[in-house]
């Protein structure tokens, strides 16, 4: 089961990857990407010149021992991540 | 670590998918490192010699491959597709492949497939397959179904043994899992694995131009579920950036990556191109038709035939003249070219069509004695190193002009004669350019249809990045409103198409002859009229070192053998054009007095301007204003000095007196290439085979610098070097835009016979020019200037009109007046079947007859009765009174044919007016005149029965506008009133690098020819552009003896004048016309374009010669052109009023 979230976060990235992150006041370290992909912003809806990418990645991290699968997501054009799905 | 190779790109060359061009691809491959690249476009191999070449010029090696559809593909919509690299000596290979996509069985025109059968055909060990996602194994592993893949792979492998499996990642969602089991197929079928990027551009940047060509080549508009990208990732990567992709699919086991970088690599080694196989020229490798005999004796025997036919045989200057050519020739092996040639151009005029050389050709004296051309070089003064020299690396030009209406016939005799698999026609590919940019753009972002084509044909024909320059640059689009928000990005994409190749289409005149190996050097396709075609351009073609021949249809050379035709018809006289005196002074009467529209080459409102003031006399005098009439002279203001001289102003000057002889048939002036050789042969010695190289050298501003070093060093001793300076600045200023004699010479000639043509059978050569329309006039700017010389102009008529413009001659007591018909092609709307239905049942009794036999469209009916094609058959005029109870009108006619319509339709019966519906004889009004000649501009494209200026007589007179007849006894320097209909806007390169309106405007007495400079085109581009009847204030300058131009002051739009009038009185008009133009923002902006030798030219002048030979080429006249709008101009943005309303 996965719930949709769509919170801002804060995150820190190593290598060009999320390493960590701050969600709802509690520090999650990533273990493991597991998948990893990109999407254009449809550049046409918006008078903006900056194309910007929206970058995903499902990661295995924990806030302490338990581990569960997050879907972050960074945009480049505002450089903010969001947090938009968590499995358990 | 080796670099890594991309082996999937498609370049520009892939229409409306690749977004780079193969130079700026290869480049770039050699910034980062890359030491090879692939080319693999998309449905042929359009790109391929430029990307051989682009990779030479880089330094890497290169690959060559195609990327084609499979047609046995289940899923229809998204077809399969596989890619195909040549091996070493593949590139017949690859051509035949590409070809056998678009000819074979598989493919259907503009649809070209293959099968897995006719790749195994081709392939024969020479090409490697690569099957990736987009293939039917691809999607098959996509879909996890691994047996379907595994058999489909197997089938593969038995059909093309040498193959691998791609894999690609370009970061979208599920790819790199997508990529990992494809790789993990290809292990457990023990297939090779490749990676590759399918790159579609360079730079990250450019997807959303990628974006753009997606929807456009879908038709369909910008959204996700169009776009075969989500992501901005098909760009060309960097090895690292490779790497990464490589660890995304392999994950961490690093002997995975390396494993899969290493096949990449070892596919790409085993798949490198001999650059010489693709590029033979640079080699020498040429390919010509096989000739049977050994050609140099062949081609010996000829000439020496030739001189005895000739009768050239005794002078011992002609045999040695002859010697030298032939050692040239023979020295770079092209006797069997032109052996070819001539055998081509006997066989054209056995068709027989008249068939004539053009361009530097005709300086050969082989090409004369051999019957290619009928000029001779010796009598001309024409030198053949223009044409050939030891120093030019290629096949030398030689061009054939035929006439228009029979080029394809010649393209067919060729055809026949040399079989299907040796001939083949050169394509172009026709770019995007601001109008189809914007055209494709606005569909990708759903601007409604019409509100599209306006904003399209608001700009004049500029480049697509000039776009948003011109919105800012031009008063006319300034004042247009289009500079909205919603539309700057439509702008913004559009300018980024620009120049991409957007649709192939048949070189208006280029053809190939080979031999049986012919589709071994270039892949061909079906062109639209069925001939064979190659995918490379003309540029392409040479460098493959393939035999070009251009036969141009010229219209002229149609109009001319119409001409003679209704001569002959009519008068039962035979004219042979090329046997008339060349000294006729009626003829150069009428030229002097600048009454030229419809010769050739001279008809131009400056050519014009310019014949009056040469006065030309004699032959020799054509070809001088024909060179002289060229940018490059305009520019260089080669024309004032000349005209002084020749006019006995001043006296002609010669740097040197050995220069005499060269220079002294131009009075001292510089006009031909001809001459810059003699001249540089004169001074240096150094032979007219080096000169020729000089020459081209002096219009590349990067090398004329060490031309210049090495004339100073190598002038003769008796030039001081003062002189050698002054000569110098003469050849570097003119040299470069000169113009090459033999070519002006093979003008002259036609131009000298359409004028003789106008000036003794003046209807039967406007019946040609209106039938072939071979210059730069709309019908109705010729058939008023015929209207002025005295023919009758006949109105459409069901029972005399033909297909074509036809001569009437009625006798007098004076003598046969001559009169031209309206034909029947000119009706708005009318097919071929109709016409041919029409013609074949005249005569007619009746409208009902007209309706049932010749069964024409209800809307062809209607038009033809509306412009008056049935008052023949009851006798109708329009005069008298409108209401007229008893007697029948032309508005009746048009009833009745809806009568009939609807009436039954018993087939071919002849039903009597009375089984229809009775429309009483005038039960309706008659048409007005103003209402009549409104059709006939809607219908016809022309106004027959009255000229339009004619509606506003009253108002030109309460004005006091000066008709175009009376210019010649206006004051010069005055400020006079003028007006008339529009016939011509162009702005052509002028020497200040302004952009310059010239328009000509027709008042029914003649032409009257104004200059728009930039200060006053903030308030007039608008008007000038956008409409039809103008009326314009400007300063009178006298031009010549019989010449008049005007500096135009203001001007305004004729109907709003007459709707001021209508409301305010006269006075007000008068008063509005008297006062100063308010300007109503700033003139034309845009920053000129500066050569080195100071030549300046507006970014918006017209592109291309002035009096461009491309005018008689144009391939399709709209039926309702009214005026001529060169390139540069603007279009017509909003509608207008013709004729003042009753």
């Amino acid at each position: 089961m996965s719930r949709v979230y769509g919170d801002p976060i804060e995150a820190w990235t190593r290598d060009g990857r999320p390493d960590r992150f701050l969600w709802r006041d509690r520090l999650y370290t990533v273990e493991r990407v597991l998948d990893h992909w990109v999407t254009s912003r449809q550049w046409w809806k918006t008078t903006e010149t900056d194309l910007g990418e929206r970058r995903f990645w499902r990661v295995e991290a924990t806030p302490d021992r338990e581990v569960g699968v997050y879907e972050l997501r960074y945009d480049t054009a505002s450089n903010g991540w969001l947090m938009l799905r968590v499995w358990d | 670590m080796r670099p890594f190779t991309h082996l999937h790109v498609a370049s520009a060359y892939s229409l409306r998918y690749g977004a780079a061009f193969p130079a700026a691809l290869a480049a770039r491959a050699a910034e980062l490192g890359m030491d090879a690249l692939a080319l693999t476009d998309r449905d042929g191999i359009y790109g391929a010699v430029k990307h051989v070449q682009a990779c030479v010029k880089a330094g890497i090696r290169a690959i060559v491959g195609v990327d084609l559809v499979l047609a046995d593909d289940s899923a229809p919509g998204k077809p399969a597709r596989v890619t195909l690299l040549a091996k070493p000596g593949g590139w017949g290979a690859l051509c035949r492949v590409a070809s056998a996509a678009h000819l074979g069985q598989a493919g259907a025109r503009g649809a070209p497939a293959v099968t897995r059968e006719s790749i195994a055909e081709q392939a024969q060990g020479e090409l490697v397959l690569l099957l990736g996602r987009g293939s039917d194994v691809g999607r098959a592993v996509a879909e996890h179904r691994f047996d379907d893949a595994r058999d489909l792979f197997r089938r593969w492998r038995e059909a093309v043994p040498d193959l691998a499996v791609e894999v690609v990642d370009q970061y979208g969602y599920r790819e790199a899992s997508t990529a990992a089991r494809m790789l993990a197929f290809a292990d457990r079928v023990r297939a090779k694995a490749v990676l590759t990027n399918q790159v579609r551009y360079a730079d990250p940047q450019d997807a959303p131009v990628a974006d753009v060509l997606d929807a456009a080549r879908r038709l369909a508009p910008l959204h996700p579920r169009h776009l075969d990208q989500s992501t901005s990732h098909a760009y060309l990567k960097s090895g690292k950036e490779m790497l990464e992709v490589a660890e995304r699919i392999c994950g961490p086991d690093r002997a995975a990556i390396g494993r899969l970088l290493h096949t990449t690599r070892e596919v790409a080694e085993g798949c490198v191109l001999d650059p010489d196989d693709v590029l033979a020229m640079r080699v020498g490798r040429v390919h010509l038709p096989e000739v049977g005999r050994d050609p140099v004796p062949l081609l010996r025997n000829h000439c020496e035939d030739g001189l005895i036919r000739r009768g050239m045989e005794r002078s011992k200057t002609t045999r040695a003249r002859l010697e030298d050519e032939l050692r040239v020739i023979e020295r770079k092996n092209l006797s069997g070219y032109f052996i070819v040639i001539a055998e081509i151009a006997s066989m054209i005029r056995h068709i027989p069509v008249r068939c004539a050389i053009r361009g530097s050709g005709a300086g050969s004296l082989v090409n004369h004695l051999i019957g290619i051309s009928e000029v001779n070089p010796i009598e001309h003064g024409l030198l053949m190193e223009r044409f050939l020299s030891d120093g030019r690396i290629g096949l030398p030009d030689i061009d054939l002009d035929v006439e228009s209406a029979a080029r394809l016939d010649c393209y067919r005799a060729i055809y026949e004669r040399y079989g299907e698999t040796r001939m083949a026609c050169v394509s172009m590919m026709e770019t995007y350019r601001a109008r189809s940019a914007i055209r494709d753009v606005g569909a990708g972002v759903g601007l409604p249809p019409h509100e599209i084509d306006v904003i399209a044909k608001a700009f004049p024909h500029i480049r697509a990045r000039q776009i948003r320059a011109a919105l800012n640059d031009l008063p006319e689009l300034r004042a247009s409103g289009l500079d909205q928000a919603q539309l700057r990005q439509v702008f913004a994409l559009a300018e980024r198409l620009d120049g991409l190749p957007r649709h192939i289409a048949m070189h208006p005149c280029g053809v190939l002859v080979g031999n049986g190996g012919l589709r071994d050097r270039t892949p061909v396709q079906h062109s639209l009229m069925g001939f064979p075609m190659s995918q490379f351009d003309k540029d392409d073609v040479e460098e493959a070192g393939l035999l070009k021949l251009d036969v141009l249809g010229v219209r002229m050379q149609s109009a001319i053998a119409y001409t003679l035709s209704e001569i002959s018809r009519v008068d039962g006289v035979t004219v042979d054009p090329d046997a008339v005196p060349r000294d006729d002074a009626a003829t150069y009467d009428m030229i002097c007095s600048g009454r030229t529209l419809g010769c050739f080459q001279i008809e131009s409102p400056g050519q014009r301007e310019l014949v009056a003031k040469l006065e030309p006399r004699t032959v020799h005098d054509l070809i001088v204003d024909i060179s002289l009439f060229r940018p490059g002279p305009v520019n260089s203001d080669m024309v004032t000095p000349y005209l002084e001289t020749r006019h006995g102003w001043r006296v002609a000057k010669y740097p040197h007196e050995s220069l005499r002889e060269a220079l002294a048939e131009t009075h001292g002036v510089v006009v031909f290439h001809e001459q810059v050789l003699r001249v540089v042969d004169a001074v240096t010695g150094c032979g007219l085979s080096h000169a020729e190289k000089v020459r081209r050298t002096l219009s590349d501003p990067d090398r004329r610098q060490d031309v210049r070093r090495w004339f100073l060093a190598n002038a003769r001793p008796d030039f001081d070097p003062a002189t050698v300076e002054r000569v110098w600045t003469i050849l570097e200023a003119f040299g470069a835009f000169g113009f090459c004699k033999a070519h002006a010479a093979a003008f002259a000639l036609p131009t000298y016979q359409s004028a003789w043509l106008k000036r003794h059978h003046t209807a039967a050569f406007f019946a040609g020019i209106l039938t072939h329309e071979p210059g730069m006039y709309p019908p109705r700017v010729i058939l008023d200037d015929a209207r002025r010389c005295g023919v009758e102009i006949l109105p459409l008529d069901v029972n005399r009109s033909g297909r074509n413009w036809e001569v009437e001659k009625r006798p007098t007591p004076d003598g046969p007046v001559y009169g031209l018909r309206v034909p029947l092609s000119a009706v708005k709307g009318v097919s071929d079947a109709e016409v041919e239905r029409i013609t074949a049942g005249r005569p007619y009794t009746s409208l009902a007859d007209f309706w049932a036999r010749a069964r024409p469209s209800r809307p062809v009916a209607e038009r033809v009765v509306e412009v008056g094609g049935a008052d023949g058959l009851y006798g109708l005029s329009l005069a008298g009174p409108r209401w007229r109870p008893g007697r029948l009108t032309r508005r009746d006619l048009i009833a009745q044919v809806g009568a009939l319509a609807r009436g039954p339709s018993g087939a071919g019966a002849q039903m009597p007016l009375e089984f229809t519906e009775r429309i009483e004889p005038g039960e309706l009004p008659e048409m007005t005149e103003a209402e009549a000649v409104r059709a006939e501009l809607e219908i016809l494209g022309m106004d027959v029965s009255r000229h339009v200026v004619g509606f506003h007589e009253e108002l030109l007179a309460e004005l006091g506008v000066v008709r175009s007849r009376d210019l010649l006894r206006c004051r010069n320097n005055s400020s006079i009133l003028v007006a008339g209909v529009k016939v011509a806007t162009q702005t052509p390169a002028v020497r200040s690098g302004q952009r310059v309106i010239f328009v000509t405007l027709d008042d029914s007495t003649g032409p009257v020819d104004l200059t728009f400079f930039e200060s006053v085109q903030g308030a007039c581009a608008a008007t000038v552009f956008g409409s039809w009847l103008l009326v314009a204030r400007g300063v009178v300058r006298r031009t010549g003896a019989r010449a008049v131009s005007l500096r135009a002051e203001a001007c305004w739009d004729l109907p709003a004048l007459e709707e001021l009038r209508a409301a305010e009185g006269p006075d007000a008009v008068r008063s509005l016309v008297r006062r100063a133009p308010a300007t109503r923002d700033g003139g034309v902006g845009g920053r000129a374009i500066e050569y080195g030798n100071g030549y300046r030219l507006s970014p918006y002048a017209d592109l291309g010669p002035v009096p461009s030979p491309a005018a008689g080429l144009a391939a399709s006249v709209p039926s309702a052109r009214l005026w001529h709008a060169s390139q540069g101009s603007s279009g017509d943005t909003g509608r207008r009023q013709y004729l003042p309303r009753h």
